[in-house]
């Protein structure tokens, strides 16, 4: 059940991605509407973070293309915000909570500028939404791993795009945190923006995203939630990897050289 | 002390001069080396300090003499090429980051100490300045390669400030930078250039062996000291340049003496000082720290027996019963008993030691904060009765007055624990 969309806000076509010679998206061709909360499912391994990193340019793709707004990515940038995931940062890292939200407003400011007024507010601003005002001075190497979340989806909010992509912002967040976040989230989407959200927990799934994405290394399906959600193509994003697609991926493996790179 | 006042009352503008290059370069480094730290690729820096030394050979058999420029020049090439090897191996091969490191670093200092040797062989009269890359030797310097070194330390210094957020973001979330469209490549590359320099600068005054330290060590030191990057900059710079100087001093008054080994030797007592006795993350704080806990749970542990035995329908327990609750820890019993006396949470009648007023408050606080976590595990977390006590044990010097009224939420203020012990409240009459 794949439902395609006129005058799509974004747009992938036959997206193939492969990780040293791993295929780990095959074919993935589907188009999303604006304004609305779209949730990517899929089991471990099912190349849900690979999607956003190949629609965000992070990784470089076998085949197929990706549109937003209709226009390639290098155009629309700064209408665009992403949102890695909480683990693939050393917290360590010394810099306040402040710090790192002010990132989100560098896309606008450009190369070689600081930071000033103007984007300490903003910053300000996007830490109210998210509640961590009281936060703002901390050392981030101090915060809970919700907290971390929270400061990630305010420098996300800074950014002040059209269109949001979130690398499982829910990964070790606490119930009341993620319910929070999920209201945010729908907040945007009220005022016409569109966020993708990587995601795990099919239960909370059901309640919040309007629209669902099912990926299984290809793409299962890609509809609203009534449309998707039923026993058949919950099985078939679940249950197992295809068998014949493990065997042509570990053959394409043993090759010298990547024969799917074109 | 004559050398010392001679030396540090700059009344000869040599040595002041040296000393100004000396903190400039020990800034640049510092200041680099901090990102480098950040970015954990400490093992690029010494790669690449010892890749110049074949580039310094072959700006001096180029030139025929120690011209600054060749030589300069020449170890950036060869820097330059090393840097470009190891990234190259390691986007081309399956080999680990370190074993390219090591590989690297030992085959162009290998063929820099070849290239050495056959310049001695020459005979040529120069040569006896060049032993000094090895080691370095800040006193050595002329005035000419000072403007050179000097001048590329401000150009480091100065690209650093201008692009201090582009390499916080290149450290901290390099793919973030890439997402927003910034040329996280290109950053890299200017970032790679700066170690380079950075490096060359120290080449002449503390040498390419041990110029690593002077790039890694500032910042790792002075990591123990603060969360902030710019107090961490301040730091690693201020104390590069202690070391700089030490290390300058000592070649000054010991004549044919090194300088880098000597910066290393004082940024080596600069980072242990700083492991030893930092505030929060040096060890003696953290064993300080842990100690002051220990007296505290013991005291804890000393209240808790005298609330049992009042639970008991004793009125209060002997110094030998109490030391026999504890047989190994005698000291710290009787450090606590006298602690709690003084603070009046004890009395002692007649040798009879009992709980005060405020002492049963704090007593049963820690009590019920004991029974309300056993009570919890047993209910929310369903494990047995009979382990949960172990766990509560250590939880009940942990939990504060917030998670505490959270737990008697969740649980609808209980009145019994899992063993069916009363929990005990603050107006309960014991």
């Amino acid at each position: 059940m794949i439902k395609q969309i006129e005058n799509p806000l974004l747009e992938i076509h036959d997206l193939t991605v492969s990780y040293d010679q791993s295929p780990v998206l095959w074919n993935i061709d589907f188009s999303l509407p604006e304004g609305k909360l779209i949730g990517i499912l899929g089991p471990n391994g099912a190349g849900k973070s690979t999607l956003i990193k190949a629609i965000m340019g992070l990784v470089e793709p076998t085949g197929g293309y990706v549109k937003i707004f209709n226009k390639d990515l290098d155009q629309v940038r700064n209408r665009i915000s992403y949102v890695p995931q909480r683990e693939s940062v050393d917290w360590n890292f010394p810099a306040s909570v402040l710090d790192v939200v002010m990132m989100g407003t560098y896309g606008r400011l450009g190369l070689f500028k600081r930071p000033g007024k103007k984007e300490k507010d903003l910053a300000f601003n996007c830490l109210e939404k998210v509640g961590m005002t009281a936060f703002a001075k901390r050392q981030i190497s101090e915060l809970s791993g919700g907290q971390q979340q929270r400061v990630f989806i305010a420098r996300a909010l800074a950014q002040e795009a059209d269109l949001y992509l979130m690398d499982e912002p829910f990964a070790g967040v606490d119930m009341a945190t993620e319910t929070a976040i999920f209201q945010l989230l729908q907040e945007m989407t009220k005022e016409g923006k569109t966020v993708i959200v990587v995601h795990h927990d099919i239960h909370s799934a059901m309640t919040y995203f309007e629209w669902i994405i099912m990926l299984n290394l290809h793409l299962v399906a890609s509809g609203p939630k009534s449309d998707v959600v039923n026993e058949d193509l919950l099985r078939k994003t679940y249950g197992g990897k295809l068998n014949l697609l493990s065997k042509v991926t570990e053959i394409i493996r043993q090759q010298e050289f990547n024969p799917l790179k074109n | 002390m004559e050398d010392f006042l001679y030396f540090f009352s700059f009344q000869d503008s040599s040595i002041a001069f040296i000393v100004l290059g000396i903190t400039i370069l020990g800034i640049g480094s510092a200041y680099v080396g901090t990102f480098s730290f950040l970015d954990n690729k400490a093992l690029l820096g010494d790669a690449i300090s010892h890749s110049v030394l074949p580039g310094i050979c072959l700006g001096f058999l180029l030139a025929g003499e120690k011209n600054p420029y060749y030589i300069v020049g020449g170890a950036i090439i060869s820097g330059s090429a090393a840097t470009f090897l190891t990234s190259w191996l390691k986007s081309n091969t399956k080999l680990s980051e370190d074993s390219i490191i090591a590989t690297v670093l030992s085959t162009f200092f290998g063929f820099g100490i070849v290239l050495l040797t056959i310049i001695q062989k020459t005979g040529n009269p120069e040569m006896a300045g060049l032993n000094q890359f090895i080691f370095g030797n800040a006193i050595g310097i002329l005035e000419e390669d000072l403007w050179v070194y000097g001048g590329l330390s401000l150009i480091i210094i100065l690209s650093l400030s201008l692009m201090m957020k582009e390499f916080s973001l290149l450290v901290f979330n390099q793919e973030f930078g890439r997402a927003i469209g910034y040329p996280m490549d290109f950053i890299r590359l200017v970032f790679n250039i700066l170690m380079i320099l950075s490096v060359v600068i120290g080449i002449q005054a503390i040498g390419v062996v041990l110029m690593a330290a002077l790039l890694i060590t500032p910042g790792a030191a002075a990591r123990f000291w603060t969360d902030r990057l710019s107090t961490l900059l301040i730091l690693a710079g201020l104390f590069a340049v202690i070391s700089g100087i030490t290390g300058t001093y000592i070649s000054f008054v010991i004549p044919k003496m090194p300088t880098g080994p000597w910066v290393v030797v004082s940024l080596s007592a600069l980072a242990l000082i700083s492991f030893l006795f930092a505030p929060k993350k040096g060890i003696l704080f953290r064993y300080i720290s842990r100690r002051k806990y220990l007296r505290k749970t013991h005291r804890d542990h000393v209240l808790k027996s005298l609330f049992k035995a009042t639970e008991e329908g004793k009125k209060g327990l002997s110094k030998d019963e109490l030391l026999g609750l504890y047989p190994h820890h005698k000291k710290e019993t009787l450090g606590s008993i006298s602690y709690l006396l003084r603070n009046n949470q004890l009395n002692n009648i007649q040798g009879l030691i009992e709980l005060s007023e405020s002492g049963k408050t704090e007593a049963k606080r820690i009590v019920r904060l004991h029974r309300l976590w056993e009570s919890y595990l047993n209910e929310y977390m369903n494990i047995a009765p009979d382990h949960v006590h172990d766990s509560a044990e250590k939880l009940e010097h942990l939990i504060t007055p917030e998670l505490e009224a959270l737990l008697d939420n969740r649980l609808k203020y209980p009145k019994l624990d899992p063993h069916q012990e009363n929990i005990p409240r603050d107006n309960d009459n014991i």
